[in-house]
């Protein structure tokens, strides 16, 4: 693949992403689809029937389809007023003592009202129905069958042409054509293109089939791939060499576009992969990095920023109830019944909720069990251990041991499709997130007056202490925030993996090797790490078609790369031994 | 003069930017015995970390061998091997076995092979003991032989790993700072010690005690480091009179740091 | 590795020989009183399988304890060691099932393929568990794969000088790598099933009524003798300069280096014995047991291990024993009476071990002395600092 491969497509990405933003504005048509239907009702001349509800075709107006039905039902009739105008009507809903029931005007879809504006029932048997013969049933389905392609939904238009297409009638080409010249929608109009092109490789002319590969080779739509398949192997065995190449071509061009989309794929999955690695490691890089203390409870700190999450769901919700174990203490939490997007920001004050909370968490860890082990690290790596069965035992009776529902904020749960490379909203709030955290970190770390403490505590406790630090506060501090990173990880990952009781031991040993080959101590380091482990893992992936290879791969790489390296990427280089 | 056993030359050495070493050339002759000095930070325990390949030089060439012809180049190997071609080093600080006996401290550094199998199947010869018991005779620590050395005083620990040093034999022994919470009688007796070592081993001492240094330089020539190179290289009243080595010590002393 | 000074770590020579005496001396009683009273009626089946387990686990914490306890490497990678040789070991009992697998009854299995293989659609075994037909070969295999295994993960980590806490984390990564590969079905492997529903071993019965027990009273005798012979090597091992090179190791590798020592080979040889004898332990487990699954080899299961030799006392010959068997006991309790709060339990020993009690029990006694003598000033002067025994190696 060659860059130029790489980027034109990325400069096309933004000029697609661009004319996405601009539309948005519905296609006008001169008369509505309701004023072309009465017509047709009353008009008595069949011929002007059919060609008055064959000018629907290519219309998206659900209202066709629903008034085409009752027509075909026999519910549509014609009323007429006091004053001799004739107004077409459906009849819907029960029938009332009189045998008569609610008429809704075919012409605005409201419902009939008599002179003094009540509604005015009427009754099947004292109008006449609409009829309708087979010619004119079949207009109607045509235009319904294309009723899609219309439709004010893209996805759903997307679909209709892409079905047309696959069906290869050459009858529908105008109508494509039609529809082409309407829409607005650019991806859709290089799917109308493409639909007709496809439909030209099902013509019998070498012209016609090499005009609409030369076209799909433009357009390279990957879902016309079996279809220009299936044209070149006829040509191949009907020896049409110049057919053949040309599909051999366009062929060509999708699956060269196929690998940018995947490449791109690859890269943002992998990218949003290292950003979760990223802040769940950034929590240990202080903790371990830092301060030297092998926390293997670090997980559970993810654990409590997701139940966090839950709670804060559930408090701007219904509220919930849930009983803490062993003293049985039965907690409700009242519920604020939001609704709409007042519920929706639940996610949004989950953030410093899952931060706070695992700071707590941490706080009282490192008050409890850590501080007395600073100068034993493989000790606090036991008692941490301890510390995480406990509290993984404590998530199970407390929430249960399934997994528990987080629901996913709408504005985190649509996603973008440049050039079909699709970037989920969640991915990229992550990606965007891990961003604001690490310069947070870093700033933390390195201009605030707090940040010089810590840096100095762990550089040298003993000395410290002696230049009057109160070291004691700054461990406790610094552990605190170590942990509430991770119970910020722990909000995130509640979008896009699951919440249990055991969620927190799926990232520990990742995490603890994103630090080790980032480099003890070293912030940068393990941002670099992190972004390299989950985009070679996900690479892997993508390669072997095997997520859990890819992992042991990416392990045993590690593993190598610390034979390079053994002090990992950037590790302070330091006299002191040991 | 006869082939130097240790070869310094135009080596450097920078940690995080800061130069310990800086071009620092130095030749030691066997049977000599050298003392160096510097103020603080001058880089003479960096030195001796380089030679016993605890460090790797940035450049610059380290040999030994008294021998001429090929020598072995010291940066190539690592630090066992440095110990097993017969170089020994006491650190500045005692590092002794602490939670091992005195006597099993010495077992431990007697010459003889190291090898994994070799030591599990090795029984201490009668002249193996002997020599212990006259190494414990000479550091002293005789009726302590089975004490933990870690509840050994500060003194007696640095006398043991005196004494764990002549137990390998080496060839060249470096010493950093041996009379370093040493009484003044103790002090004095590490100096008669070093001093009737030299001439069978060829030895290199970092001190900071000028009296000790005096004791032992004698006519021996005394090395002056400074920020990592030499200053200048004499006898000890040579040294104690140049001009740039009083500024070096004293220059210090004006800025009322010391 | 630090501690109060009060309490040693090791205890003292005199006292390593009467150690090892008690260790002997209770391993001998339990190999030959266990299998004797079972075959008398007044103990149970289930109860000699259930301490022939925890004698399988007592191997496994011997190991941990080898390279944490004396030598100062934390490996979290002991349940991969013991779960290999119990894989291994179990490749044998499983083509010892032939044609009794419920597959083979229906039909459907002419060739006497594992289940977990018919399952899965292979109609012929593949190459590399022909030769486990042969015990010979299998319990070879016990040995030399982990041990294997052991020498060149070994080999790279202390050749790039990884040690302490990050020895700890690698060896835990190459678990967890390890336990991903064998939860996989097209291991062929048994997967997340692993190696169950075993039937002979060497031609004895493991399940049927009149001769399974007495299969088993036998494995529990070889189990007891096992551990009784790798107590004996590790207790030959501290009397030897070895042992002395490797302690000297987990006090401060850097003085040994340059004492001439290439630690790394020390540490090598140590790490590659103790994946042997936890392999031994995990091979000994799988027919007392009747499963091999890859959630025995999580690093979870190996930190378990390392509390158990915490709670008995690490570097000491007896600790190791002790924890493994009482851990385990508790375990087969709690988990029973207190199902829900066995994990809170395993945590706060971990948890109360570590912080207060760091020579664990076998400390206890030296403890409890030094309470009293502190609570009593008046006929022991509390100075603090003991005078060290007389220590004649």
């Amino acid at each position: 693949m060659s860059w130029n491969s790489i980027f034109r497509p990325l400069l096309r990405a933004l000029v697609v992403g661009i004319g996405l933003l601009a539309s948005g504005r519905a296609w006008a048509a001169s008369e509505s689809p309701r004023a072309t239907i009465v017509r047709a009702i009353l008009t008595t001349d069949d011929t002007q029937k059919r060609d008055l509800i064959g000018s629907l075709v290519g219309q998206g107006d659900e209202a066709i389809r629903e008034i085409f039905t009752a027509w075909r039902e026999d519910d549509l009739f014609v009323y007429t007023a006091p004053d001799g105008t004739k107004i077409p009507v459906e009849l819907t809903g029960t029938k009332n003592s009189a045998g008569a029931q609610t008429a809704v005007r075919v012409d605005n879809g409201e419902s009939l009202q008599d002179a003094t504006g009540h509604a005015l029932p009427l009754a099947a048997a004292k109008l006449t129905a609409v009829g309708h013969d087979a010619r004119l049933r079949l207009a109607m389905k045509n235009v319904v069958d294309l009723l899609d392609l219309g439709s004010p939904l893209l996805a759903k238009r997307l679909r209709a042409i892409q079905t047309i297409g696959a069906a290869q009638k050459a009858d529908k080409i105008p109508v494509l054509e039609a529809r082409g010249r309407v829409e607005t929608e650019p991806k859709a109009k290089d799917a109308l293109r493409a639909a007709i092109a496809v439909i030209e490789l099902a013509d019998p002319s070498d012209d016609v089939k090499l005009k609409g590969l030369a076209e799909l080779r433009e357009l390279h739509p990957a879902s016309c791939y079996d279809l220009i398949k299936v044209a070149r192997d006829k040509a191949e065995t009907a020896a049409q060499p110049a057919v053949a190449k040309a599909a051999t071509a366009a062929l060509a061009a999708i699956d060269q576009h196929k690998a940018v989309v995947n490449f791109y794929g690859t890269l943002f999955r992998g990218l949003s992969a290292g950003s979760i690695l990223l802040v769940v490691a950034l929590g240990l890089a202080i903790t371990f990095g830092l301060m030297g203390v092998i926390n293997m409870a670090h997980g559970e700190m993810i654990t409590v920023g997701a139940y966090a999450t839950y709670i804060t769901q559930h408090i701007f919700g219904e509220g919930m109830n849930f009983t803490i174990p062993f003293v049985r203490l039965a907690i409700h939490l009242p519920g604020m019944h939001l609704t709409g997007w007042g519920y929706q920001m639940f996610f949004v004050a989950a953030i410093p909720a899952g931060f706070l909370s695992a700071a707590l968490v941490g706080v009282a860890l490192e008050r409890s069990v850590i501080r007395f082990l600073y100068r034993r690290p493989l000790d606090s790596l036991l008692a941490t251990w301890g510390v995480s069965l406990i509290l993984q035992q404590l998530f199970k009776l407390t929430f249960g041991s399934n997994n528990v529902d987080v629901a996913t904020p709408v504005y985190l749960s649509s996603n973008w499709t440049i050039y079909d490379v699709t970037f989920d909203w969640n991915r990229v709030f992550v990606i965007g997130f891990a961003i604001l955290i690490v310069l947070g970190v870093w700033l933390a770390l390195t201009k605030t007056p707090l940040g010089l403490l810590i840096r100095c505590v762990m550089q040298n406790r003993t000395m410290a202490a002696c230049m009057g630090v109160r070291t004691e506060r700054v461990n406790m501090l610094t552990f605190g925030l170590g942990s509430g990173l991770a119970g910020l990880a722990g909000v995130f990952v509640s979008q896009l993996g699951t919440v249990g009781p055991s969620m927190g031991q799926e990232y520990i040993v990742d995490s603890f090797m994103t630090v080790v080959v980032g480099g003890v101590g070293s912030i940068f380091g393990t941002v670099v790490s992190a972004l390299g482990i989950g985009l070679s893992d996900q690479s892997l992936q993508q390669i072997l078609l095997n997520p859990v290879l890819g992992k042991i791969l990416v392990l045993l790489a590690i593993i190598l790369f610390l034979q390079w390296r053994p002090t990992g990427l950037f590790a302070a280089k330091s006299r002191s031994l040991d | 003069m006869s082939h130097p056993i240790l070869l310094v030359e135009d080596v450097s050495k920078t940690y995080d930017g800061f130069k310990a070493i800086s071009d620092l050339t130095f030749y030691l002759y066997p049977g000599e015995l050298r003392t160096v000095i510097g103020p603080n930070g001058a880089g003479k325990s960096t030195f001796f970390d380089l030679i016993t390949g605890r460090a790797r030089p940035d450049k610059g060439k380290i040999e030994f061998g008294a021998e001429a012809g090929p020598n072995k180049d010291l940066t190539n190997y690592s630090e066992y091997e440095i110990n097993r071609l017969g170089i020994g080093r006491k650190f500045q600080t005692p590092s002794v076995f602490v939670e091992h006996t005195v006597y099993h401290n010495l077992v431990l550094s007697i010459k003889g092979n190291r090898g994994v199998f070799a030591s599990l199947f090795h029984r201490l010869s009668s002249t193996e003991r002997d020599r212990i018991d006259e190494l414990l005779k000479l550091i002293r620590l005789d009726n302590k032989r089975n004490w933990k050395s870690g509840l050994l005083a500060h003194g007696e620990k640095q006398w043991l790993e005196i004494g764990m040093l002549l137990a390998q034999e080496p060839k060249v022994l470096l010493v950093d700072e041996p009379a370093a919470g040493m009484t003044d009688e103790e002090t004095h007796r590490t100096g008669e010690l070093l001093i009737s070592l030299a001439g069978r081993h060829s030895i290199v001492v970092i001190e900071h005690d000028m009296a000790f240094v005096k004791q032992i330089a004698r006519d021996n020539p005394v090395t002056v480091l400074h920020q990592g190179h030499v200053l200048c290289e004499g006898k000890f009243e040579e040294v104690q009179a140049n001009p740039k080595v009083r500024e070096v010590y004293l220059g210090r002393g004006k800025h009322g740091t010391r | 590795m630090s501690s109060p000074p009060t309490v040693p770590l090791r205890p003292l020579v005199r006292s390593r020989h009467r150690e090892f005496l008690v260790v002997g001396s209770i391993l001998g009683l339990l190999a030959v009183g266990f299998p004797l009273s079972n075959a008398h009626g007044w103990m149970d089946d289930f109860t000699i399988t259930l301490w022939g387990k925890y004698l399988c686990y007592a191997l496994l914490a011997v190991s941990v304890d080898l390279l944490w306890g004396y030598t100062g490497l934390l490996s979290l990678g002991q349940a991969l060691f013991f779960s290999l040789g119990g894989y291994m070991f179990g490749m044998y009992l499983m083509l010892q099932i032939g044609m009794l697998g419920s597959y083979a009854k229906s039909g459907q299995n002419p060739n006497g393929l594992p289940d977990f293989m018919v399952f899965l659609g292979h109609t012929f075994l593949p190459a590399f568990w022909r030769p486990f037909q042969s015990f010979s070969f299998a319990v070879s295999m016990v040995f030399v794969l982990p041990g294997l295994l052991a020498l060149v993960f070994g080999f790279l980590a202390f050749r790039s000088r990884i040690k302490g806490v990050y020895f700890s984390i690698l060896t835990q990564a190459l678990t967890y790598g390890a336990a991903l590969m064998f939860f996989r079905n097209d291991f062929t492997m048994g997967g997340n099933n692993g190696f169950t529903d075993f039937k002979f071993i060497l031609g004895h019965s493991l399940v049927e009524k009149g001769s399974g027990p007495a299969t088993m009273r036998g494995l529990f005798v070889v189990t007891a003798v096992l551990l009784l012979l790798v107590c004996l090597g590790c207790h030959w091992l501290n009397g030897t300069k070895f042992g002395l090179v490797r302690q000297a190791i987990r006090d401060g590798e850097n003085r040994v280096l340059f004492s001439g020592y290439a630690t790394a080979n020390y540490k090598l040889f140590v790490f590659v014995a103790a994946a042997m004898i936890a392999a031994v332990g995990g091979a000994l487990f799988v027919p007392q047991a009747g499963i091999i699954n890859p959630d025995q080899m999580t690093p979870d299961k190996s930190i378990e291990a390392v509390i158990w030799v915490a709670v008995g006392g690490r570097g000491t010959l007896i600790g190791p024993i002790i924890g493994a068997i009482g851990v385990n006991a508790l375990k087969s309790w709690a988990t029973h009476a207190y199902p829900d709060s066995w994990l809170i339990i395993l945590g706060l020993i971990s948890l109360m071990v570590v912080m207060f009690l760091p020579g664990g029990v076998v400390s206890l006694p030296a403890r409890l002395a030094e309470l009293w003598r502190r609570r009593r000033p008046a006929t022991a002067p509390a100075t603090g600092v003991t005078k060290p025994a007389p220590d004649r190696a």
